[in-house]
């Protein structure tokens, strides 16, 4: 496995703040990789060590073996589509796009070719007139994309891409960039606060909290063995329980988390909870329970019998989904 | 009780809301009327009564205005002594735009991406302050600083540096014997009193280009200065060209500087100011007046055609 980008202890603080704190990550060439996390957790910052628009205060950047702790951004074979897209605004898209090449020498027809065979792949064919204000919200984003591909990078950053875009767009975006990425072979690495997105796009992901990654690892092992409560808590809507509501359910005194859909009701049981909310999902209804102030969510399939609010019932689960957790 | 679905009316200034509300166009109409007569009449009226002006003539014998149609005072314009006036306003309000442009960018630079805060505050107030003084108080304080015994002088004599001012002063047709007597004085007080204008335009279009702009075009691998030729220059013109237009217009009409420092030669502003008072030839003067509003609009033209307004 070659590693396209590697970061050793890692940190980047502004004055008191510790944005990015002795990180340590290594991905691998040719993959999906995301960064997911609240707003502040570091996520951001960590992409623009990669691009070189932040520096890091301690720690060692490689990207493809090759240290760049003094390369500016403008050397680095590292593109970025940014979360505001950037368009120039007072250039049409065929000369937004050629941009990277105009900027290295290449001649007007060269640039131009490789600019409409760009805007080809993200589907725009015949905009290359227009200007950056005549397009929608989606078709920028593709611009956007095409600009950061036409230098051919080794590795592509994305800011967000997705933040901006409406539901349906987004589904059919993320579909779009996750056969992109596979086509081309290129190393993507995205930065998102939306979980399910992280999930189904990524092939690996790290989640940050407070300038630190929490967990490093496949989409399951994210989802199906969360290392924290915090990872737990972020990105799933899994169950978290504290000790004494493992040792309850037979466990150890530890921090657990159990997936609702893992979860079932009972007419009786050691955890017992009254039903505050029944929310229909289609497929099957979210039933949460309060349990002794320990929220709780079981998935009821559809066509089976539900209780009704403030009912009290008890909770079963199948024990091989219980999975224990560090606290912090 | 159940509130009722309709409130019921308190007085006038309810009544004028819902009247208002109802008729939209009529608080248009209420609010732009007053300024569109101030303008309409009064200015773009007077613009009229000397572009009219300026087709009489007058007589040569008995000094009076014929009211009729000719373009002889046109044509006086293109007399050798009228051309040298015209000629002169231009190159020095061309000049005094450039100077401007070159030493407001850096400025304006500074205080869009970098001033923050207390910085920022500190920016505008420098850039204010000379405004609040009296332009006359700054004009003749010039003077006294580019005289000859000024502080200029004892400045560069206490340095060893006067060969500078001396060797500026031997250039063939902008020196003389003494900076406050010189095309070059001249020059330097329209550039220290006109470079505000030309710093505010351009800092707020420099304001508007965000980060990422810069940041997108380091990233496709552009060096600092092909960011500045190909992505900065083009997004600030349409400040560079508003602050060109209140320099280059500013400079053309005045009439104050040019007979306070400098040379005794004529600028327009001064030329149009003698036509009308001492030789009472209005005619003459509304047509030097004209020269540079044509200016403008062929000024703006071009720069319409050179895509300067692309980004709006």
């Amino acid at each position: 496995m070659t590693v396209a980008v590697e970061f050793q202890n890692v940190s980047r603080h502004f004055g008191q703040v510790r944005a990015v704190d002795g990180v340590d990550l290594t991905i691998a060439e040719g993959s999906f990789f995301a960064m997911l996390g609240p707003s502040g957790s570091g996520k951001t910052t960590c992409l623009r060590l990669i691009s070189g628009f932040e520096k890091p205060t301690g720690g060692a950047i490689r990207i493809f073996g090759e240290d760049v702790s003094n390369t500016p951004p403008h050397l680095r074979n590292v593109n970025t589509v940014f979360q505001d897209y950037a368009l120039f605004p007072h250039m049409n898209v065929r000369d937004n796009v050629a941009y990277g090449l105009m900027v290295k020498g290449a001649a007007r027809a060269a640039r131009y070719a490789k600019a409409d065979e760009m805007l080809a792949l993200v589907k725009l064919d015949g905009y290359g007139d227009r200007k950056p204000g005549q397009l929608s919200g989606g078709q920028r984003q593709r611009v956007a994309l095409a600009r950061a591909l036409v230098n051919e990078p080794r590795v592509l950053l994305l800011d967000e891409p997705l933040g901006a875009l409406d539901l349906k767009l987004r589904e059919a975006m993320q579909d779009e960039l996750k056969s992109l990425q596979q086509r081309l072979g290129i190393t993507f690495v995205f930065v998102t606060h939306d979980q399910n997105e992280a999930l189904s796009m990524a092939d690996s992901l790290a989640v940050f909290n407070e300038g630190r990654i929490a967990q490093i690892g496949t989409p399951q092992d994210i989802y199906d063995r969360p290392a924290t409560r915090f990872v737990a808590d972020f990105v799933g809507s899994s169950n978290v329980l504290p000790p004494e509501m493992t040792r309850a359910l037979g466990g150890p005194a530890e921090w657990a988390s159990l997936r609702p859909e893992a979860t079932r009701l009972a007419a009786t049981g050691p955890v017992t909870g009254t039903v505050t909310a029944l929310r229909y999902l289609g497929s099957a209804t979210r039933v949460v329970l309060d349990a002794n102030g320990t929220e709780l969510a079981a998935l009821v399939p559809a066509g089976q019998p539900l209780p009704s609010e403030g009912q009290t019932t008890a909770i079963a689960f199948d024990p091989s989904a219980l999975h224990l957790m560090a606290a912090s | 009780m159940t509130a009722p679905a309709i409130l019921p009316g308190r007085g006038l200034p309810d009544r004028l809301t819902g009247l208002f509300w109802r008729r939209p166009n009529l608080l248009l109409v209420l609010l732009i009327t007053p300024p569109l007569l101030w303008l309409g009449v009064i200015y773009l009226g007077s613009l009229a009564a000397l572009l009219l002006q300026s087709f009489y003539a007058i007589d040569e014998f008995s000094g009076v205005v014929k009211e009729e149609f000719t373009l002889k005072t046109y044509a006086e314009l293109f007399r050798a002594q009228n051309l040298d006036i015209i000629l002169r306003t231009i190159l020095m309000a061309a000049a005094v735009t450039i100077a401007c442009a070159v030493l407001a960018f850096p400025i304006a630079y500074y205080a869009a991406r970098y001033a923050k805060g207390r910085w920022k505050a500190a920016f505008y107030l420098g850039v204010m302050l000379p405004l609040w003084s009296s332009y006359l108080v700054k004009v003749y304080a010039w003077k006294l600083i580019l005289a000859k015994e000024g502080i200029l002088t004892w400045a560069t004599d206490a340095t060893g540096t006067g060969f500078l001012i001396s060797g500026l002063l031997s250039i063939p047709g902008l020196g003389g014997s003494s900076l406050s007597t010189s095309y070059i004085g001249t020059f330097l007080v329209f550039v220290y009193v006109w470079l505000p204008y030309m710093i505010l335009p351009m800092q707020a279009s420099l304001e508007r280009v965000p980060t990422s702009m810069l940041e997108a075009s380091a990233d496709l691998g552009a060096t600092r200065r092909q960011t500045l030729r190909t992505v900065i220059l083009p997004l600030a013109l349409p400040g560079v060209i508003a602050g060109s237009i209140f320099t280059f217009s500013l400079t053309m009409g005045d009439y104050i500087i040019p007979q306070i420092v400098g040379t005794s030669a004529r600028f327009i502003g001064l030329a149009v100011y003698q036509q009308q008072g001492t030789a009472g030839n209005i005619p003459l003067a509304a047509a030097f007046a004209v020269v540079p509003i044509v200016i403008m609009v062929i000024y703006l033209m071009l720069a319409k055609r050179a895509g300067a307004f692309d980004a709006l």
